[in-house]
């Protein structure tokens, strides 16, 4: 066991540091859900893309630096430690891109993923249905062949900053017959096609940062199908056990949430408040060696398999329970708008995106201790 | 950066599992003698001495190195004063007599000046109350009547001070504390794949799963603070003692989560005296406390993070 960096990961590490000490901008962003706050994380990820820091870990030819995943992690911790905005193209250089690095062509990947990298197209995700969302496989959504190409048609719902994005990617009936997880193929495809419609839908906090996409016999070339028709639900849940179970949320995000919750609680004579921040902070450590030891497993070759189940529970909790607790904290200056209230906003969604918890809770009892189905 | 365990350190934790598997069943820890054939054992594949230098005859180990072993020492309730004899006896015992320690003839119940409670002070040759150390034969000792029949506790006349040990065997109780706590797990998924109810099996209810999802996380995110913990006592670190207050407190929370949920799955028959579930739940409520019990480790993690002043009677 070895629980130090190298000397080059070190180095790394202060340049990304100095980097963000000089450009992180002094005033928080306003939010990625406005129009303006949109554009606003546009210009910051195009920053980011000219130090090529915005998706460190893809290849150098696509606006990456080949990093490993130990290096994404650094990156990551003085990412949010340095305060910097949230991530509008999150769901594209997250999502989307491992899928494309392990199942697009070449021509897939040299068109995508540089757009991606400096924001010039922003993807949004076009997952759900209003029938199917904790049961994603009983999604209705169809595509129907047509010439050199698909006609689409359905809708997806809760598809986060769509009003807004450029592109747009998700799984597609294309066998009529079929049932449940087969017979369905994953698209991308422009939000400006011919026959798409998106209607915004105001979130708790009033703002637009969800979407329903409805689809009306929108034509996609073939090269719109990311690996094989009708391997849609393969290749979507592929990447789901490799690294996509850890950098769906690194913990170097919770360790920064942990410390400023710290801050919080030297000033605070409540006992309970304060044994509970300490608690926070241990379980941010735990997630942080978690993730380190999940990173040795990879190496070693081992699939993480559910174990990613077991995360995504663990840091959607932490990370309500943290800003829970700052608002305890805060007091009566909890409500008043800023960083903390927002961060509750985001938080309690945590609970109920990229898979519910309650599914999540299913997948560890069935697939990690073998309860039945 | 790299979170794993060596080979070596592997094969001490699997050789430990192996002779215990053997020498120490559910119904030997029952009803055997203490402390068994498991302690024999575990003298035999040098876990007694691990902690003790090679020129004594040990091993020579750092927590590190033991902390996997440890864990599966907590998966049997092997009984025996094993955190005290492995862990605390090579630091405070003079070095005149860790052959014997090694050698698995000589063993060593201890406490801190935090606590009153000595641990299977009927199987000690030696009492360690802090740094001062007694024969058996000199110490005033009063059995008292504590959960677990199979880790009996003992009062002292002796004036103990803070042992230098103290980290050590917290680490020590923690990992043995995990390991009782995965084996809890393991006897709740079983039974709750063979009970029946309402035509099925009750382990596939969603509130039973959910239940035993939640024990699964809280294991799986205790267990590196603890593996942590080991590696920052092995270095010396200077945040060593926070790191195990924070190993301990995530320990106790997982194992006392396990053994209630095991408790409730098992429903009524958990409650008896018939089944060997017992021997983990009084185990995990015995060891909970030990070293070190949930209000020292948080006072001590609010002194490293919070600025508060160090509390008394927790070393460091």
């Amino acid at each position: 066991m070895d629980l130090t960096f190298s000397a080059r990961q070190d180095a790394f590490r202060a340049e990304v540091r100095d980097w963000l000490a000089a450009h992180v901008p002094r005033e928080p962003l306003p939010s990625m859900d406005t129009a303006e706050g949109f554009e606003r994380h546009r210009e910051w990820e195009r920053r980011l893309a000219d130090a090529r820091l915005s998706a460190v870990s893809w290849p150098r030819e696509y606006g990456g630096r080949g990093a490993g995943l130990l290096d994404w992690l650094v990156f990551e911790e003085e990412y949010w430690a340095a305060g910097a905005p949230g991530r509008v193209s999150q769901n594209g250089v997250f999502l989307l891109a491992p899928t494309l690095l392990a199942y697009g062509t070449d021509e897939q990947k040299r068109r995508h993923l540089p757009r991606m990298a400096r924001a010039d197209d922003v993807w949004a995700q076009a997952w759900s249905e209003p029938e199917a969302g904790s049961d994603l496989a009983a999604l209705r959504a169809t595509a129907t062949p047509d010439g050199d190409g698909w006609r689409l048609n359905g809708q997806k719902t809760w598809s986060s900053r769509a009003v807004y994005a450029e592109w747009c990617f998700g799984l597609f009936r294309t066998d009529p017959e079929s049932q449940r997880h087969r017979g369905l193929t994953y698209f991308m495809l422009p939000l400006d096609s011919e026959g798409v419609t998106v209607r915004p839908i105001a979130q708790l906090d009033g703002e637009h940062g969800f979407a329903e996409i409805f689809f009306d016999d929108v034509f996609v070339p073939a090269d719109g199908v990311l690996g094989g028709v009708g391997q849609g639900w393969k290749v979507a849940m592929a990447t789901t056990s490799s690294e996509r179970g850890l950098t769906l949320r690194s913990p170097g995000r919770f360790m920064a949430t942990a410390d400023r919750l710290l801050e919080l609680a030297r000033a605070s004579a409540d006992q309970t408040l304060r044994d509970a921040a300490v608690r926070a902070w241990s379980d941010s450590r735990a997630y942080r060696l978690h993730t380190f030891r999940a990173a040795a497993r990879l190496a070693e070759g081992v699939e993480l398999g559910a174990d990613s189940s077991l995360m995504k529970v663990f840091w959607s909790e932490l990370d309500l329970r943290m800003h829970e607790l700052a608002l305890d904290l805060l007091g009566p200056a909890a409500p008043v708008a800023g960083r903390w209230l927002d961060g509750f906003l985001f938080a309690l969604a945590g609970p109920i995106y990229a898979g519910t918890n309650e599914i999540q809770r299913n997948i560890i009892a069935e697939r990690v201790l073998g309860l039945p189905r | 950066m790299r979170f794993s365990f060596t080979q070596d350190q592997r094969l001490l934790a699997e050789a430990v599992r192996e002779v215990l598997e053997k020498t120490c069943p559910p119904e030997a820890v029952r009803s055997g003698p203490r402390p068994g054939p498991g302690w024999k054992a575990l003298a035999e594949v040098g876990l007694l001495g691990a902690h003790v230098a090679e020129e004594h005859g040990g091993l020579g180990l750092t927590p590190l190195d033991t902390v996997l072993a440890f864990e599966e020492t907590g998966r049997f309730a092997v009984p025996g004063p094993l955190a005290e004899t492995v862990a605390v006896a090579p630091l405070v015992v003079p070095a005149g007599r860790h052959a014997e320690i090694a050698a698995g003839a000589l063993t060593v119940t201890a406490r801190s000046a935090g606590s009153p409670y000595l641990p299977d002070a009927d199987l000690a040759d030696l009492i360690a109350a802090g740094t001062l150390v007694a024969p058996h034969g000199e110490v005033a000792l009063t059995r008292v009547r504590s959960v677990d029949a199979t880790r009996p506790l003992f009062t002292d006349d002796l004036n103990a001070d803070d042992s230098p040990a103290f980290d050590h065997a917290a680490l020590a109780t923690a990992a043995q504390l995990v390991g009782a706590g995965r084996r809890l797990l393991e006897e709740a998924v079983g039974y709750a794949q063979q009970r029946r109810q309402f035509g099925q099996v009750i382990g596939s209810f969603q509130a039973v799963k959910h239940k035993l999802a939640d024990v699964a996380i809280a294991l799986e995110f205790a267990a590196p603070l603890v593996y942590g913990a080991a590696y920052a006592l092995a270095h010396d670190e200077p945040d060593a003692s926070r790191d195990v207050s924070a190993a301990k407190l995530a320990a106790n929370r997982a194992a006392h989560q396990a053994a209630r949920a095991a408790l409730q799955v098992h429903g009524a028959i958990g409650y008896t005296d018939e089944l060997n579930l017992q021997i983990w739940l009084n185990r995990v409520w015995a060891l909970r406390p030990a070293w070190g019990d949930d209000g020292v480790h948080r006072a001590r993690l609010r002194a490293a993070l919070l600025d508060e002043a160090r509390p008394e009677g927790a070393r460091r």
